[in-house]
């Protein structure tokens, strides 16, 4: 799937293996989630293999779907840059490193689970990240009078999968349409 | 031999997943606690909370949770598994939509969509630190933690890696004494 609209910022035919080497870097260094941010050093800035213009959209659209922004962002520059197997690649090489370190951790962690000490770090370590996934919610809530909607729609949500419990596949099928309709709603016609 | 049942729920609870994370996996943290305790019982509260910590220490992209409850389950095909499953159908999607997509940019629909999702992957995350807040039974020593990073977050740029080692360090240190 090589796309002729794309630039030609391949100067020569990246390798596979040079695509499997830079991915399988970067998953072993981004941490935290921020793969996007990570990506735009290694293959933006420092590689060259994608323009700001090229990964904008690319970003733009990872975001968008579902799915795990990093990974997504992940298949579209592999795509871009080798076609279908470019994506495999790039995918593979992003979630080999960070697979085998994670459950190399949890195969540690086993022996020692018996441990006081362990579990309070563990305790830390989590309540800290859910300070984090807190914090990046907060950070997103929608705010203003115009926003009354949305922030209807996000409470509502809050309400329904973090305290009722309800599953979230129907909650997000109910919802999603109204907060996108609404969203339709306000752009006028000739949008953005 | 593998237990092909077990490699299948995992496939099947994980999979349509992977289409309703929105805005990141963080997203499907409620989900995710909900189907290995209450549903499956693949974990119990406290695992569970290990493996989200666990989770979290680790480098990667998101969600590298899915994966380590597949490996209590059914070991390093276990993972595999549920790894798969949460990555593939997004990934499919993606390879799919990206050339449609460039000749939608810009139009109103693209960012109706992107502005009506906002509001639902802020509930979802949300949703989903209360979720593991649950599952650590509300210990009040997490709801310190947690309420100690979200602040310091909004209040400073840092690294969020560096409170998860503080943290971390700070608990080990009060257990061990």
């Amino acid at each position: 799937m090589a796309d002729s609209a794309g630039p030609p910022t391949a100067k020569a035919r990246i390798s596979l293996a040079a695509l499997f080497a830079a991915f399988f870097r970067l998953g072993l260094t981004s941490f935290g989630g921020g793969t996007a941010a990570w990506l735009y050093r290694a293959v933006v800035q420092r590689r060259g293999w994608l323009d700001n213009g090229t990964y904008l959209a690319a970003a733009g659209l990872s975001r968008l779907l579902p799915g795990s922004s990093g990974v997504n962002l992940t298949v579209l520059t592999g795509q871009r840059l080798r076609g279908g197997r470019g994506a495999i690649v790039a995918v593979v090489g992003l979630l080999s490193g960070p697979f085998v370190v994670v459950v190399g951790l949890a195969a540690g962690f086993a022996r020692i689970a018996g441990s006081a000490v362990a579990h309070a770090v563990l305790d830390g370590i989590a309540g800290a990240a859910i300070g984090l996934t807190l914090a990046t919610g907060l950070a997103l809530v929608p705010r203003g009078r115009t926003q009354i909607p949305p922030l209807l729609v996000t409470i509502t949500t809050v309400v329904a999968v973090g305290v009722l419990r309800w599953p979230m596949l129907p909650v997000v099928l109910v919802l999603a349409p109204i907060s996108i309709g609404w969203a339709l709603g306000q752009r006028p016609q000739r949008g953005s | 031999m593998p237990d092909w049942r077990t490699l299948w729920m995992l496939a099947a609870v994980f999979g349509p997943l992977s289409l309703f994370s929105i805005g990141g996996g963080a997203s499907l943290l409620a989900e995710i606690e909900h189907q290995s305790v209450a549903v499956h019982h693949w974990t119990t509260h406290r695992d569970f909370a290990d493996l989200f910590a666990l989770s979290r220490a680790a480098p990667g992209p998101g969600t590298m949770l899915s994966t380590l409850i597949g490996w209590r389950v059914a070991g390093w095909t276990g993972a595999l598994v549920a790894t798969i499953a949460l990555y593939l159908p997004s990934s499919l999607l993606i390879f799919a939509v990206s050339r449609l997509w460039r000749r939608w940019r810009g139009s109103r629909w693209h960012s109706a969509i992107e502005d009506g999702l906002a509001p639902i992957a802020a509930g979802l995350m949300l949703a989903g630190g209360l979720a593991v807040l649950q599952a650590a039974g509300g210990a009040a020593v997490w709801l310190a933690a947690a309420a100690a990073t979200a602040i310091l977050l909004r209040w400073r740029q840092l690294n969020p890696l560096i409170l998860f080692g503080a943290f971390g360090a700070l608990f080990g240190l009060a257990a061990a004494f």
